[in-house]
């Protein structure tokens, strides 16, 4: 995990709910093994803070999208977990859909923008 | 691992411990305590991997302030403006009736005769405003008949009376408009003379009598006296002296 962050964290922002989401889909996970997860899927490219995750948490979780539970005792104490709820998964599917149709619309306008230059 | 506890606490000075702060700061120290852990892991020292954790975690100004916001707007929720209670007292009602509708039914029929006697001696006042005249002086007589009958027959009842702030007096001023502006409507549908000024002078008796009813009991009149001693006694006494007296306090 570096501590730079090469890929402008603005263009991640809109997606860390989306981000969360998707690896909360699988299973329930606490913060750190989020953030973990996150360091190994863009191979250290990307960092997700934990203040920025656990805003999102609670966001997520006054929308009913997330639940939480403590789990099991820790070196550090309780350890809280999260767990998709069925919005949450709605959510997620949509916002998926919606990341691959701005994606490729993007990635023609950019590059039409380009060419014409 | 105490570092990191004072290092988590220390970010949310200022802020009230609710259950919610608490649970974040549990949160936050089990999950830098497991990053921690795992630096040391890959061979870190423990100094180094608390260093490397708090800086990889970031400012957590942010995340606290979202826990500041939440205080102030708890207690600022129920600052909305709420319509006040009604008040009520208890007061002796037929005694309150019967002054409330002598003195108000008294006001609008004087004043209608007075205006009716001015209007004669000027020439103003027609037949059919004279007709309008004794039907509503007949109509405050028969209410002032009706509220003695009731004296007669429950001479002591005690009931609760509401006590009426300004807003609740506009009802029986929008109604006597209403009155006012019926008899109107009326006057110019049947086209007879202007008759209809009776009507208004006479229906000013309605709100007169709520706002003669708010003087009396804010003066203090008629109300029931408040007892010290178990309620049963005392208003079954209160009841016998009625009823062989008629006199009620």
């Amino acid at each position: 995990m570096t501590v730079e962050t090469p890929i402008s964290s603005d263009l991640i922002r809109g997606h860390i709910d989306t981000i969360v989401l998707g690896l909360l889909s699988g299973q329930d996970r606490y913060g750190y093994e989020i953030c973990k997860q996150v360091g190994i899927l863009s191979d250290g490219d990307y960092e997700l803070k934990e203040p920025t995750l656990y805003s999102a948490f609670r966001r997520m979780e006054a929308a009913g999208l997330i639940s939480s539970y403590w789990g099991e005792e820790s070196q550090g104490g309780r350890r809280k977990y999260y767990r998709i709820a069925p919005e949450g998964r709605e959510t997620y599917l949509r916002n998926l859909e919606d990341w691959k149709r701005a994606r490729t619309l993007i990635d023609r306008l950019v590059s039409g923008e380009s060419e014409k230059e | 691992m105490e570092a990191i506890k004072y290092y988590v606490k220390g970010a949310f000075v200022g802020i009230a411990e609710t259950p919610a702060v608490v649970e974040q700061q549990e949160e936050l120290i089990s999950d830098l305590t497991a990053k921690v852990a795992d630096l040391v892991a890959d061979g870190r020292s423990k100094e180094e991997a608390l260093g490397m954790a708090i800086a990889s975690m970031g400012d957590l100004s942010g995340l606290v302030k979202e826990f500041a916001t939440e205080e102030p707007a708890v207690p600022a929720a129920p600052a909305e403006p709420v319509a006040p209670p009604a008040v009520f007292v208890e007061a002796y009602t037929a005694r309150l009736r019967l002054h409330v509708v002598a003195i108000s039914v008294g006001l609008s029929i004087g004043a209608l005769f007075v205006l009716t006697i001015l209007g004669v001696s000027t020439g103003a006042v027609n037949g059919a405003a004279a007709a309008a005249d004794m039907l509503l002086g007949i109509a405050g007589l028969a209410w002032i008949a009706y509220t003695v009958r009731v004296i007669h027959a429950k001479p002591c009842v005690v009931e609760e009376v509401e006590l009426r702030s300004g807003a609740n007096l506009r009802n029986p001023l929008l109604q006597w408009i209403g009155v006012c502006i019926f008899a109107l409507l009326a006057n110019t549908i049947i086209s007879g003379e202007f008759w209809a000024w009776t009507v208004w002078v006479g229906a000013t008796a309605w709100p007169l009598s709520f706002y003669v009813e708010q003087r009396l009991l804010a003066a203090g009149k008629f109300l029931h006296p408040k007892v010290e001693a178990p309620a049963d006694s005392v208003s079954a006494e209160s009841n016998a002296a009625c009823t062989a007296t008629s006199v009620c306090a």
